[in-house]
């Protein structure tokens, strides 16, 4: 498939440029791991005291944390687009970009593309997998493939929601966007949704749908009773329909910048 | 003091007047963070009275305190410097008639005072009526706190601007800059309270500056910390405030010889 | 139409809706809630064809209206009204399928990737272009050749200079042998050898593979070194469009010649060779030199009889009036109604 061919080419030209730099590298990864561990550390210093979280255990908690880590790392693999608004639109790339036969949001993706990001889900697995063993839950090959598939539509949220956010530099001059101020909110979809009030679950469920990334999923594994068991089905559901949203917005947002230009 | 520097809080204050998704997405952003934390807490707290010394009700008053107090003093002068080192541009500013370090001081104090008054204000008196955040009703706290959250501007922008100059000595500092966002996020108290960690780590945290910035000031606000020993805080701000000048100049200073001696 | 015209533009207009920003903290306030905004017309309804195998030059002052031109061109904006055909695709529509065909230079953005040797941005863009090896590696033999690259292949791009990161622009451009290639600002900021080679280039490539050229440049010596064709721009209007040639006949005034004597000469005794010369001026540069300015209407070659005569001359220089000149002349004259 082309667009694989091309996905081939960008990751041995990121690889090259990488290894000019390769005291960074490490640097990067681990302060991208430390950024990640905030949360954990949340967790973690929180339970020492109190012994539940809106009835789910120090273990499940953790799970669910593990669980996010998986999506929200190949996320930012391929979804690296925070500074497509200096980038693309204010220093003008995207006419260099619209020159070429490839669809335009391919060539960004492939640009921006920031493999050790990976590191951080294969951390999410073992955190997973650590705590599925301290919650004594039984392991079959089914919930391998189910984990693949949540995940999967995990991602396709994270990157429609983020498609859809980085497409707001087409329409506003912001220079620096919203993205960042949207980094807290996504860990909100980490902890249980029950805790919260009904605005805020609501957002967390259909607005900025984070939840679906974190705790609906992973509650299917929890075999947890109640809303957040009961919403992980709808996670394909919301994942191709936010993907859907964040490519149409995308799509019209680059018609709108071939209007009116810089 | 150069007249330049007044003019220079302004036009940061009116840049930011301009972007205005970037405005009302920072309200709304703010007050789901506020609200999500409320939240999160009340969960924690469960059935318990007291935890790690706060109440229920200085914790919600902690969080909605210590989230608007962010947004005064939260700027990005670190990737800014960066950026500026990284792309030369930081050389022209060697043959201006000003002082480059207060220069962005006073950016980051134009972008402070934005979010001070059209975030800061309306996104407490939002707050107020949605959680029962008790403000305290003794104007000596809020002088006290007025004066104090200043310094945590200070504070947080010296390190910030430390951590921007390092771009002169290692090629890529993306990495060190994220890494201190997360330990200001996470040692300066916004997130946790000083005194939820365990005792080691605060014992350590008490020999950082970290607390200076969030933790410290919001425990006199919340009444945790008594109004008699505001004045103790605040010297232990002014302290970490002198004692981080020390090496930013010297850091300057290096790096201006460094660029006299290499060229750019 | 016919087939081979490469480049159809037919009544282009292309607008933009512009904020506008009020003045101090007042207006800023005023902004957050309600914007005002103005339509700017930056391209009013141009119309011109260029067939195929032409170099053209796209000229005009900064704003003039070139760069949107170019962009619309090249399918990066959809325009606001009017017909638009580049290769017999409308650009803004089969955008993917379009661009296949046409090469873009942008002389002050890189196309290249910053870090890694620039072999591997060709590799890259071979994939991007779907262009097959073979013809790959011939076409990439034949422009390394050309350009004398071949040293360079290897290097970062941060690591060359202007002039060497030009010529692998050019490389990039071409790769996917594109019958039209669009050039905007191509020798801005290079030194005077590089630029002539890069002209040399591009006058080969239009002769040998019958390449189109549009080229915007405010360098004129670009213009007179390659291009046949003209098309002048001025506040998004097509001020003149023709060859050069003519553009020089229809807006030079004249020429001047200079002449050294051997021996002292005299204004009133030169005056007096040239009488009945209509409209020429005699100008004394020192005591043995000066300067004849001849109008358009008079021939050069009746001038010279006139003066020959005198014997005793030295040397003897004809000045063209530059197009630098002229150019700035039409400005000049479009500005001012009259």
């Amino acid at each position: 498939m082309f667009v694989m061919g091309l996905f081939w080419e960008y990751m041995k030209n990121y690889a090259k440029t990488r290894l000019t730099y390769r005291a960074d590298f490490w640097i990067e990864v681990l302060s991208d791991l430390l950024f990640q561990g905030l949360n954990l550390i949340f967790i973690l210093v929180v339970f020492q005291h109190t012994d539940s979280l809106g009835g789910w255990s120090q273990a499940e908690v953790v799970f669910v944390y593990g669980y996010f880590m998986i999506p929200y790392g190949i996320f930012n693999t391929f979804f690296n687009l925070w500074s497509f608004s200096e980038r693309y639109i204010v220093k003008g790339e995207m006419d260099r970009v619209l020159t070429r036969p490839a669809h335009n949001l391919v060539q960004i993706v492939l640009e921006n593309m920031d493999p050790p990001s990976l590191i951080g889900s294969f951390i999410g697995m073992i955190i997973v997998g650590i705590s599925w063993s301290q919650l004594g839950m039984p392991f079959e090959l089914l919930d391998l493939l189910i984990m693949t598939a949540l995940v999967l539509s995990s991602v396709m949220i994270y990157a429609g929601l983020y498609i859809a956010l980085t497409a707001v530099a087409f329409y506003s001059d912001s220079p620096t966007g919203i993205l960042p101020l949207m980094y807290n909110i996504q860990n909100y979809g980490r902890y249980p949704v029950g805790i919260f009030n009904k605005t805020i679950r609501f957002i967390l469920t259909w607005v900025l749908p984070f939840a679906f990334v974190g705790v609906y999923p992973a509650s299917y594994f929890l075999e947890r009773p109640g809303i957040e068991g009961s919403m992980a089905i709808l996670t394909p559901v919301v994942g191709l329909v936010f993907l859907f949203i964040g490519l149409a917005i995308w799509n019209h947002g680059v018609s709108r910048y071939r209007g009116a230009g810089s | 003091m150069n007249p330049a520097y007044v003019d220079i809080i302004r036009i940061r204050f009116l840049m930011m007047l301009a972007y205005r998704v970037n405005y009302y997405s920072g309200i709304i952003i703010y007050a789901i963070n506020i609200g999500a934390y409320y939240f999160l807490w009340q969960a924690i707290y469960g059935n318990q009275e007291v935890l790690g010394g706060f109440t229920i009700n200085q914790m919600t008053t902690y969080i909605a305190v210590s989230w608007m107090a962010r947004a005064f003093y939260f700027n990005n002068l670190d990737r800014e410097i960066a950026d500026e080192i990284r792309d030369g541009s930081v050389a022209i500013q060697f043959i201006r008639p000003y002082n480059y370090l207060m220069v962005k001081l006073m950016q980051g104090l134009g972008e402070g005072l934005f979010r001070l008054l059209l975030f800061m204000v309306p996104g407490m008196v939002v707050v107020c009526l949605i959680f029962p955040v008790t403000l305290p009703t003794d104007p000596t706290v809020w002088g006290w706190y007025l004066v104090m959250l200043f310094f945590s501007f200070l504070i947080n922008t010296q390190i910030n601007m430390l951590t921007g100059l390092f771009a002169f000595f290692v090629e890529n500092n993306t990495g060190l800059i994220r890494m201190k966002r997360v330990l200001v996020d996470l040692f300066s108290g916004v997130i946790i309270p000083m005194s939820f960690f365990p005792g080691w780590l605060e014992g350590i945290m008490k020999w950082l500056p970290f607390q200076a910035i969030t933790y410290l000031p919001s425990s006199v606000f919340t009444g945790r910390t008594p109004i008699s020993e505001a004045g103790a805080v605040f010297g232990l701000q002014v302290l970490w405030c002198v004692l981080l000048a020390v090496p930013i100049l010297a850091v300057w200073r290096a790096a201006r010889t460094r660029l006299f001696v290499q060229g750019g | 139409m016919s087939a081979n015209i490469a480049i159809d533009v037919d009544r282009l207009k292309k607008q933009f809706r512009v904020q506008k920003n009020r003045e101090g903290l007042a207006g800023a306030m005023k902004d957050l809630f309600k914007r005002e905004y103005t339509d700017v017309t930056a391209v009013k309804e141009i119309s011109f064809q260029i067939p195929q195998g032409e170099i053209c030059g796209y000229i005009g002052e900064n704003g003039a209206g070139k760069s949107t031109t170019i962009k619309m061109l090249t399918g990066i904006l959809v325009p606001t009204s009017g017909g638009l055909r580049v290769n017999g695709h409308i650009p803004h529509k089969e955008r993917e399928a379009f661009v296949k065909g046409i090469g873009v230079v942008f002389g002050q953005r890189s196309q290249l990737w910053w870090d890694i040797g620039v072999i591997e941005s060709f590799q890259l863009l071979r994939k991007v272009y779907k262009v097959p090896e073979a013809e790959y590696r011939k076409r990439l033999t034949e422009l390394v050749e050309r350009l004398k690259l071949a040293d360079l292949l290897h290097r970062p791009v941060r690591k060359l200079s202007l002039g060497q990161r030009m010529r692998c622009e050019l490389v990039a451009a071409l790769l996917h042998n594109p019958s039209i290639l669009f050039l905007d600002e191509p020798t801005i900021g290079l030194d005077i050898l590089v630029k002539t080679e890069i002209r040399e280039f591009l006058k080969e490539m239009n002769q040998e593979h019958g390449t189109t050229i549009l080229l915007t440049t405010h360098d004129l010596q670009d213009i007179e070194a390659l291009c046949s064709r003209v098309i002048m721009l001025d506040d998004g209007r097509i001020i003149y469009d023709g060859n050069l040639t003519d553009l020089k006949t229809k807006w030079s005034k004249g020429r001047e010649i200079q002449f050294q004597f051997g021996t002292q000469v005299k204004l009133p005794q030169l005056e007096q060779l040239t009488a009945g010369l209509e409209g020429v001026q005699w100008k004394l540069v020192n005591e043995v030199t000066a300067v004849l300015w001849l109008p358009m209407a008079v021939n050069v070659s009746d001038a010279m009889a006139r003066v020959v005569v005198v014997g005793d001359i030295r040397d003897i220089k004809i000045f063209e009036t530059n197009t630098d000149e002229i150019v700035r002349e039409i400005y000049q004259t479009e500005k001012t109604p009259t």
